[in-house]
């Protein structure tokens, strides 16, 4: 290989997204739409989990609420033959992620999990990451938001209460995938099994429609059904490279 | 220059350095504690993560009593989750049970015993010692018990199992009064009524739904409402997914439930025929020779007159559907029918679901893996017999009326809510001198009590529970307080156990744990001796680690039906009230994410989208948008809901799934008195229905109300998440075939938890 050559290399290797195939872990979360029947448990244990706040009736009228995980209703067809297809939306934690590139302060951008990540206190609330995310799923604070004592007994120690102004988004329950690795560490292993690392919505899953695990290791749950024949990513067309895979529902004659 | 010396000058440093400390740690601790928080979504490298205590317990949100794990950190709770060893949840839990943790630090709780001091029903509630409370309670109760007529008290709870449902028994005896009742909205009078008539069975079966491969559903929105929805749910992913063809699940039901979006088939057939067209099916099942029982000659017999074309002119679905249904039932098994919800709330409720079993006998479901099992005795109290249907509530307000009842004690239920289209009820109540709540709100049945002790919540007492559906074989659970009580309230079973010992009837425990305890030294003592602990209290300590216990104990049961029970099935037209020109529509009331209206002062839930609309915050009227077509209304009209009882005010929400002669609404708003988040929110459907009765099960037929539909002329924007309702060629959700699935399948490694 000529020096050029080498330099050509080097050159495409570095332009080709996908740095983070070097690392640990690579989290990835798979949805079975099968499964799922919708049921919202999700919603509200990622409430409870990750310190949302309660906007109230006129916020979420005015589309300012803040649902890390959401249900989104797609009818297909007219009474009578009418079909409803739920599928929950959260952040899919893009490999290319259009928000990362947006972002003028670098508030949010890829860890060396593979998680996309917000950094609350650099965010100055330009909001474009909202603008440029496909599936949006970014959540803006326009107000400083409050807890009725003592309800605010209940907050989640391991999350921040975030401020106004401020971006926030899905992190995967990074403060679970982080006691898993400590204690892993505490056990000496140097690696977190699979299934020891659950987000509160896999957690509470009454279908068990989700799973969470690590991707780069090829025995767990989610590697097996990555490459199967239901599996698809949502506008997978936008070349986003998300990190949540959805398996398709099943169509099947009456 | 003042003199000082070395020794003065290090004084004074002395003593402003220590103000200056105090100062600081002043300021640290009335800085609001939210600052403390850590503000890192990546925590810095020397952060290490506290360590949380983890309780099980049980959830009490509903009936189900699924397993839970609370995770608390200083004391206070933190998360619930599903305990993942107890058999009815594994470690999923719905949304309102996630909610579980804003009923304890509601911010509308009731601190400590309450006194009325004013005219009943105003806000004149006085803050007294529970020693007075408990006093005016007792004392008047006492003079009734002295002068024989304890029979004058009366009690009324929402439905206890396990310990404290012995303990009110006990209570009851001892004051001597035959009126206990349990009261809760959804509990399912029909289903029980209607496998006591079937089967001679006492308790609910076992629906195996994760075994079976052809589920038909008759109204039950198992995913969401029926029984155990997180039990169903579970077993539902497992008859989908897993090693083996994947379930089929058709819902037969007038408007599209949860279960009916996650159904293969949906079929919309007329409120109130789902017996009818079970019938039919059986009808086909024997007439074309796929039942071969020897019995055969008496089902024709009691079939005759479900002819498919009868059948189908009755229930508006096509004879071809029926037919391949029927087929499907019997070929594609293990299959299981299922009834409930819509198709129970109907004036032919046990019949329909009479003739639901009867279909399930046909095609051999009974006793088989898949079908319906019977479960064992269960080991703790589950008083369904104390269970006030509809037509016992009335009773109980015609003897209020009677002047029959002069203490009535009632504990965590708000019938007054419930009960709303009878406005006589709470009339009813207003005659009885001395009304108790034991609950721990405010709401519209305590706000007319004279005297309230409130109670502690589920997460801060002590007792146990006996899953009534079960999972095939005996389960139990211990719940045990995962903090300290908040307030000034105590437990129920202690409440009952201090009235009981100022009545003269002390007990043989201290305090509610000592008796919860000495129930489980019963079932420790009566457990087959090889699995037996070393000694109670190891057994004990285990059993609240676990969070449950079990014990493998199938029941064979092969039914053999006697002949009156196949000429019972029989399934009349249901009735309505309104005439149905006058009133064109069937108004279906159905539970909600609230339940039956316990959730909607828990802020979580009020701003948890519903499942099937995504509304938040308010109640609406779904109707087809067809209907609304003709009725020239769009999305968002305020209409009026008049039915022959009255009328209530909603906006109009266009529901793609629903016929066009139904409207439905949800039940849980409509509070007057339940707390910041639930006052003044929506409209209760259940104001406007008409009291007509199941005769067979005392239940409401809470599905046979008609309505019509007037424009107020006003327009209100209907709160919910944004975005199209559409897909819009973006392929969001996608589809495959059977085929792809059935590949794979293979290839992931699932674990079936056996029953």
């Amino acid at each position: 290989m000529s020096f050029l050559d080498r330099i050509a290399e080097g050159w495409r290797k570095n332009r080709k997204p996908g740095y983070y195939e070097n690392f640990d872990y690579h989290w990835t979360m798979t949805i079975d739409l099968d499964q799922c029947s919708g049921c919202g448990a999700c919603v509200t244990a990622c409430q409870a989990e990750n310190n949302l706040p309660i906007v109230g009736e006129k916020a979420f009228a005015k589309g300012r609420e803040v649902k890390w995980l959401r249900m989104e209703h797609y009818w297909e067809g007219e009474y009578p033959d009418v079909k409803l297809n739920i599928i929950p939306m959260l952040c899919q934690h893009c490999d290319n992620a259009p928000c990362e590139t947006v972002c003028p302060v670098s508030a949010t951008y890829h860890n060396q999990d593979g998680l996309n990540t917000q950094i609350y206190n650099r965010c100055i609330g330009t909001r474009s990451c909202a603008v440029y995310c496909p599936y949006e799923v970014r959540y803006f604070n326009y107000n400083d938001h409050t807890w009725d004592s003592p309800l605010d007994q209940q907050l989640n120690p391991d999350v921040s209460v975030r401020e106004k102004g401020v971006m926030e988004k899905c992190t995967f329950c990074i403060q679970r995938v982080r006691q898993a690795k400590d204690a892993a560490k505490d056990d000496g292993r140097r690696r977190v099994r699979d299934g020891e690392v659950q987000p509160a919505c896999v957690q509470t899953c009454p279908s068990q429609a989700m799973a969470f695990g690590d991707r780069n290791d090829p025995e767990s749950k989610v590697s097996q059904t990555l490459d199967g024949p239901r599996a698809y990513r949502v506008l997978d067309e936008l070349n986003t490279k998300s990190s949540v895979v959805y398996l398709k529902k099943v169509g099947t004659e009456a | 220059m003042p003199n000082i010396d070395r020794r003065d000058f290090i004084k004074l440093v002395g003593a402003g350095g220590v103000g200056v400390g105090a100062g600081v740690v002043l300021r640290e601790t009335i800085r609001d504690p939210r600052e403390h928080l850590i503000p890192h979504v990546l925590a810095p490298e020397d952060y290490s993560s506290g360590v949380a205590t983890w309780y099980n317990s049980v959830c009490t949100m509903c009936k189900s009593g699924c397993g839970i794990s609370v995770r608390t950190r200083e004391g206070r709770a933190k998360k619930i989750e599903g305990n993942p060893s107890h058999a009815v949840n594994q470690g999923g839990l719905c949304a309102l049970g996630q909610a579980g943790l804003q009923v304890l630090y509601n911010p509308d709780r009731l601190t400590g015993p309450l006194i009325q001091s004013g005219t009943r029903g105003s806000d004149g509630f006085n803050q007294v010692t529970w020693d007075a409370g408990l006093g005016r309670v007792a004392s008047r109760i006492d003079v009734l018990k002295a002068a024989g007529r304890g029979d004058r008290v009366a009690l009324l709870t929402h439905g206890v199992g396990g310990t404290l449902a012995t303990l009110f028994e006990r209570f009851a005896e001892s004051i001597g009064t035959p009126r206990l009742h349990h009261y809760d909205y959804d509990h399912p009078h029909a289903l029980y009524a209607a496998n006591h008539q079937f089967f001679g069975e006492q308790h609910l079966p076992y629906y195996d739904v994760k075994n079976t491969r052809y589920l038909l559903s008759f109204g039950a929105d198992f995913l969401s409402s029926w029984l155990s929805p997180v039990h169903h749910s579970l077993g539902f992913a497992q008859s989908r997914g897993g090693d083996h063809a994947r379930g089929h699940l058709v819902q037969i039901e007038p408007r599209m439930s949860l279960s009916g979006a996650a159904a293969d088939e949906w079929v919309p057939a007329k409120t109130g025929t789902e017996g009818i067209l079970a019938l039919g099916l059986a009808h086909h099942i024997v007439a074309s020779g796929l039942y071969r029982g020897s019995d055969a000659d008496e089902w024709r017999q009691v079939l005759a007159g479900y002819e498919l074309e009868k059948v189908a002119a009755q229930t508006d679905v096509s004879a071809d559907t029926l037919e391949h249904l029927a087929e499907s039932f019997v070929n594609k098994g293990p299959s299981l029918a299922i009834g409930g919800d819509g198709a129970a709330n109907n004036t032919n409720g046990v019949d329909t679901l009479v003739a639901i079993n009867a279909l399930n006998y046909l095609a051999g479901n009974i006793g088989r893996a898949g079908g319906v099992l019977f479960n064992p005795e269960p080991a703790g109290a589950i008083p369904h017999n104390r269970q006030a249907n509809f037509r016992d509530m009335m009773s109980l307000a015609a003897a209020a009326r009677g002047d029959e009842i002069e203490v009535l004690i009632i504990n965590d239920t708000n019938p007054v809510f419930t009960m709303a289209d009878n406005p006589e009820f709470a009339a009813a109540m207003s005659n009885v001198p001395l009304i108790v709540s034991l609950s721990s709100f405010m709401d519209e049945t305590t706000a007319i009590a004279d005297v309230v002790l409130p109670s502690h919540v589920y997460l801060e007492s002590w007792g146990d529970a006996f899953p009534e559906i079960g999972v095939g074989f005996s389960i139990g659970a211990v719940s045990q307080p995962v903090v300290a009580p908040l307030y000034n309230t105590q437990a129920t079973g202690d409440i009952v156990l201090e009235l009981a010992k100022r009545t003269g009837d002390t007990m043989p425990w201290s305090s509610m744990e000592a008796c919860v305890k000495d129930n489980w030294r019963a079932i420790y003592e009566q457990s087959d001796s090889s699995t037996q602990a070393e000694s109670f209290d190891t057994f004990w300590t285990s059993l609240l680690k676990a969070g449950v216990w079990g014990k493998s104990n199938h029941r064979d049961a092969t039914v053999t039906l006697d002949k009156s029970a196949i000429a019972g099935v029989g399934v009349q037209a249901p009735e309505f009230s309104g005439d149905s020109a006058d009133y064109p529509f069937v108004l279906q009331p159905y539970l909600s994410t609230m339940h039956d209206g316990r959730g909607a002062n828990l802020p979580w839930v009020q701003e948890l989208p519903d499942p099937m609309t995504s509304v938040v915050y308010g109640s609406w009227v779904e109707l087809n948008p067809t209907t609304a077509e003709e009725l020239s209304l769009v999305e968002g009209d305020l209409v009026n809901i008049e039915s022959p009882e009255g009328s209530i005010q909603a906006p109009v929400l266009l529901f793609p799934a629903i016929r066009p002669d139904v409207v439905a609404m949800p039940i849980g708003q409509g509070h007057t008195n339940y707390g910041r988040y639930a006052n003044g929110r929506g409209a209760n459907p259940l104001e406007i229905l008409s009291p007509l009765i199941d005769e067979g099960s005392g239940g409401l037929a809470s599905n046979a109300t008609r309505v019509r539909i007037l424009a107020t002329g006003d327009h209100v924007d209907i709160v919910k998440t944004s975005g199209k309702s559409r897909d819009l060629g973006r392929d969001i959700v996608q589809t495959t075939s059977g085929d792809d699935h059935t590949a794979q399948m293979n290839n992931i490694p699932i674990t079936v938890i056996p029953t």
